[in-house]
């Protein structure tokens, strides 16, 4: 062997000639070696494949010239973009490619954004830079950020997007469930404007829950919210027996009275008074408890709206005296609730109490014996309530509101892998992560305090893609590209009407001037679209105004006096400073106006395919009815609205007629003309 | 093509040529050294060496292959130039543009990369085989001093280099190597301040380390390369383990 060795080098190496040419040749076949490994780049195999792919299409000719070879890059200097995705991904640009070719040759899906604006990592991130697919993809060790799995794509709309967005649902869905479940109350989240974002669910005050419940009651529900409602937003927070017992034996023990107005309820109807039974639920059913509380029906479905609590097992839970106290006016026990002052009849508040205290679950508290509470449980009890950071949502006497319980999560899209400690045999990417950390936060570690919530697969992922949003880039985009969200109203109406509507809860479900919630219509107009006479009246007596929608207005019982106010009120400052409501009387319209609107309303425009105008003949269910439109709405606001509906409501379902004025004028007189007399029964 | 070499005679006996090389031509001993000695790239070399100091043997040409990485590394560190920008944004950027669109680039930088530790590699073979032949020994002692230096030097490009490409692993060497000089007596603090330009790792540090990675310390190494090699000279030539002939 070492004479073997010896030979070999001799031959090479032997005398200063054969060095010298055996240096000549290794140094040959570098030169030929590095210029060929540099031509032949992996880009180049899928380029060749692209071209093969089109040679035999009708169109080939013209993708082949619209091809070009070599690195292709997508150069954003302000934006920080340096993508040469389209060096393989050929084919973005040519939709007639669509469900052809496999990747890399197929069409990005269409979007409202230039591909050549925004370049390809903004949105898919991965590294642009790369020419290899392992490098651009993957997350390799000098580049950490692999491609964002498409499932959670619409992240990234909502990096610059603080607005909801009518593309991006499932992004909508899960910034919803953040505020709607807790999330943020616990884990801040501050906007790129240095706004918090604030929860919209709204939990309960715990200072006087001993007038509300039992002690019992508290224990089931905090041991498992779910198996009391299906549709609780408190998360489970996994708590022993012993526990359970000690927290229910401090709440009950911190509770205080409050003042109440004594008032004197009819005898409840007995739980087999079915005649009794039935009247309340039609009281429930017609006050529409139901726009915001669901119940199971007799099937086992949820019907109603989620804007308060489940009530599918309130028999089960609340006292009666506190019950009717509530349903006279909430908030005599929660100065901060959502639901409205209804100005309900001693009767009537005892017709719904005997429908909703026979709403029980014998089960529920079969198995539930507590005896009487030490001092040891309650201090013990108390200690948990800190430790679990129960304050952090509901007000407790004598533990301090607690803030920043949980880690921020502002920029938790951004979280650098390094710094994620990953259980065994998950998948070490950030989506994988966030989402193992929502689905079993103690998998990560029993003496973690997140508790664990009830959620499906697609609320999972609608979580995460939420959060993915979250990332430290907001703040480095160019202002130019940021949609930040509205400025957080805090609009509040003046004097008598104020405080009126401040009774009813009316932002609970309106929006008026940027403040309030999205279940009812903006009012922000209202004065100048509606005639007096009708509010008064729908004030009194709501009635929807489209056939196919479930969700109505309450009815408040309103006194003469209320709706007058109101209406006043509503009339003279919610108007639109575009122009003036009566700008167009009703009386100048000739029945010839009239005649001619009605030949565009039935042909030119063919109104009756959204609109009923007579319940006779007419079988639109999509926009409201049109039946009682000329006592409703005012001239004007029926001329500026077939011109162009957008401007006066945006988004509303109506088509843009861009109609010509004297189009517009006909209509509006076809519709002010009056109808047959209004039906009797209107309120239904 | 007898002709030719006539006339090239002719032109050595021109003025511009005396003007350029002046020793003029001669098969003497004295008309070679002075060759060799007017010749501002020659006169570094010996006028005469022995036979036996080119054997492979006698230095394994550790010397000469440590110069021939410095040579490498100085074109293709003068070719990376042209790309890479000492900027916080742009420095990693260039990297992956090296590595995904310039031509040979990968071939590039790795080229500069090995040779950066071959050269350490040599450098310290060469002061061992040095040390253990026992070539320090005078009149080579303050060669040896020199030599030293050298190795420092050579470790300072190291340790710079390693900072600009700017990725996780640059700068967590270059923080915990800046921090191992702040635990200097007294001044530590200090030093680490005008080395990074600042009290952490940050765009001054980049610059700073650019410029002694690409200007300073080849400047000093060259300086010092040239006067080890006159020394070698002057101490008699390579360190041969025989008796010296003078």
């Amino acid at each position: 062997m070492r004479e073997r060795i010896r030979s070999a080098y001799h031959t090479l190496f032997g005398a200063s000639a054969r060095a010298f040419g055996t240096l000549s040749v290794v140094l040959l076949v570098v030169l030929a070696v590095v210029p060929a490994r540099d031509h032949l780049r992996e880009w180049l195999h899928y380029q060749n494949e692209y071209l093969n792919l089109i040679r035999n299409r009708s169109d080939g000719l013209s993708l082949a010239r619209r091809f070009q070879g070599g690195v292709q890059q997508i150069w954003l200097p302000e934006l920080g973009v340096v993508d040469r995705c389209a060096t393989c991904h050929i084919a973005l640009k040519e939709a007639s490619l669509a469900g052809v070719g496999p990747q890399p040759f197929l069409p990005h899906p269409p979007i409202p954004h230039s591909l050549t604006e925004f370049g390809c990592v903004m949105c898919h991130r991965g590294q642009g830079a790369a020419t290899t697919v392992e490098e651009a993809h993957r997350s390799t060790l000098a580049w950490e950020q692999p491609i964002l799995p498409a499932r959670y794509i619409e992240s990234s709309c909502g990096e610059c997007h603080e607005r909801p967005l009518t593309g991006t649902p499932q992004l909508g869905a899960g910034r919803a469930m953040l505020a709607r479940y807790g999330c943020v109350h616990c884990h801040k989240l501050t906007s790129p404007e240095s706004r918090t974002v604030a929860g919209t669910d709204d939990p309960p005050p715990l200072k006087h829950i001993a007038a509300k419940t039992t002690r019992e009651w508290i224990f089931a529900w905090i041991k498992n919210p779910q198996a009391y409602a299906a549709t609780a937003t408190m998360p489970n927070f996994q708590l022993s027996d012993d526990d359970a017992r000690d927290i229910s034996a401090f709440l009950i023990g911190q509770s205080t009275p409050y003042t109440t107005e004594a008032i004197k309820v009819p005898p409840v109807p007995a739980t087999d008074d079915a005649a009794a039974l039935q009247q309340g639920s039609s009281t429930y059913g017609e006050s529409f408890c139901a726009s915001c509380h669901a119940m199971q029906n007799a099937a086992g479905l949820l019907v109603g709206g989620d804007l308060g609590p489940e009530l599918t097992r309130i028999g089960s839970k609340v006292r009666p005296e506190w019950l009717a106290e509530w349903i006279r006016d909430p908030k005599t026990y929660d100065p901060d609730t959502r639901m409205p002052h209804f100005r309900f009849e001693a009767k009537d508040i005892g017709l719904i109490m005997g429908f909703l205290e026979s709403k029980t679950d014998s089960d529920f508290l079969a198995n539930v014996h507590l005896s009487a509470a030490t001092p040891s449980q309650i201090t013990h009890g108390k200690q948990l309530v800190v430790e679990r950071g129960c304050a952090v949502c509901h007000d407790i006497n004598g533990v301090a509101h607690q803030e920043n319980f949980a880690p921020d999560l502002t920029a938790v899209g951004s979280l650098p892998l390094s710094k994620i400690i990953f259980l065994p045999g998950m998948p070490h990417t950030l989506p994988d992560y966030i989402a193992a950390k929502i689905r079993k936060p103690r998998s990560f570690g029993n003496a973690l305090k997140m508790p664990q919530f009830t959620l499906s697969d697609a609320q999972v992922d609608a979580l995460v893609t939420a959060l993915l949003a979250q990332t430290s880039r907001g703040k480095t985009l160019p202002p130019a590209l940021r949609i930040p969200a509205p400025e957080p109203s805090t609009y509040q109406p003046a004097g008598r009407a104020g405080q009126l509507m401040n009774d009813l809860r009316c932002f609970s479900c309106h929006t008026i001037n940027g403040r309030g919630g999205d279940m009812a219509p903006d009012l922000s107009w209202e004065g100048t679209s509606v005639q007096r006479s009708w509010l008064v009246k729908f004030l009194k007596a709501p009635n929807t105004l489209r056939p196919a929608l479930i969700r109505r207005m309450p009815k408040f019982n309103l006194s003469d006096e209320e709706a007058n106010v109101l209406a006043d009120y509503i009339l003279t400052v919610y108007q639109t400073p575009a122009f003036d409501r009566d700008q167009i009387g009703a009386s100048k319209f000739t029945s010839g106006d009239a005649a001619h609107g009605k030949d565009l309303y039935y042909g030119k425009y063919a109104c009756n395919s959204c609109h009923i105008l007579d319940p006779n003949k007419d079988k639109g269910y999509i926009g409201p009815t049109l039946t009682q439109v000329g006592l409703r709405l005012n001239a004007a606001w029926i001329f500026r609205w077939l011109k162009n509906a957008q401007a006066l409501r945006p988004g509303s379902l109506e088509l843009n007629w861009n109609m010509n004025d004297d189009d517009a004028r006909a209509i509006t007189a076809f519709l002010m003309q009056p109808k047959a007399p209004p039906q009797q029964g209107a309120s239904k | 093509m007898a002709n030719l070499v006539e006339e090239f005679a002719e032109f050595r006996k021109s003025r511009v040529w005396r003007s350029v090389f002046r020793a003029g031509s001669g098969q003497s001993n004295l008309h070679r050294s002075l060759a060799v000695q007017q010749n501002v790239f020659l006169h570094l070399a010996a006028v005469k060496v022995r036979r036996r100091a080119l054997e492979f043997g006698v230095t394994w040409y550790l010397g000469t292959l440590s110069l021939a990485c410095f040579l490498i590394l100085t074109v293709t560190g003068i070719l990376l130039m042209l790309y890479y920008h000492p900027s916080v944004p742009q420095a990693y950027a260039d990297m992956k543009d090296l590595q995904f669109v310039v031509s040979a680039g990968v071939f590039l930088r790795n080229l500069h990369r090995w040779s950066a530790h071959a050269m350490v590699l040599l450098v310290f073979a060469h002061l061992f085989k040095v040390f253990y032949r026992g070539a320090y020994r005078p009149p080579r002692e303050f060669n040896w001093v020199i030599g030293v230096i050298l190795l420092m030097i050579t470790l300072f490009l190291s340790y710079t280099g390693y900072l600009l490409p700017w990725d996780q692993l640059a700068f967590w060497a270059i923080t915990v190597g800046s921090n191992i000089l702040a635990a200097v007596p007294l001044l530590g603090a200090k030093i680490r301040f005008l080395i990074l330009g600042g009290h952490t790792v940050n765009a001054n540090a980049l610059l700073r380390f650019y410029v002694l990675h690409c200007v300073i310390l080849p400047l000093i190494a060259a300086l010092f390369v040239a006067v080890h090699f006159w020394r070698i000279r002057k101490d008699g030539g390579l360190y041969t383990g025989e008796k010296s002939d003078d």
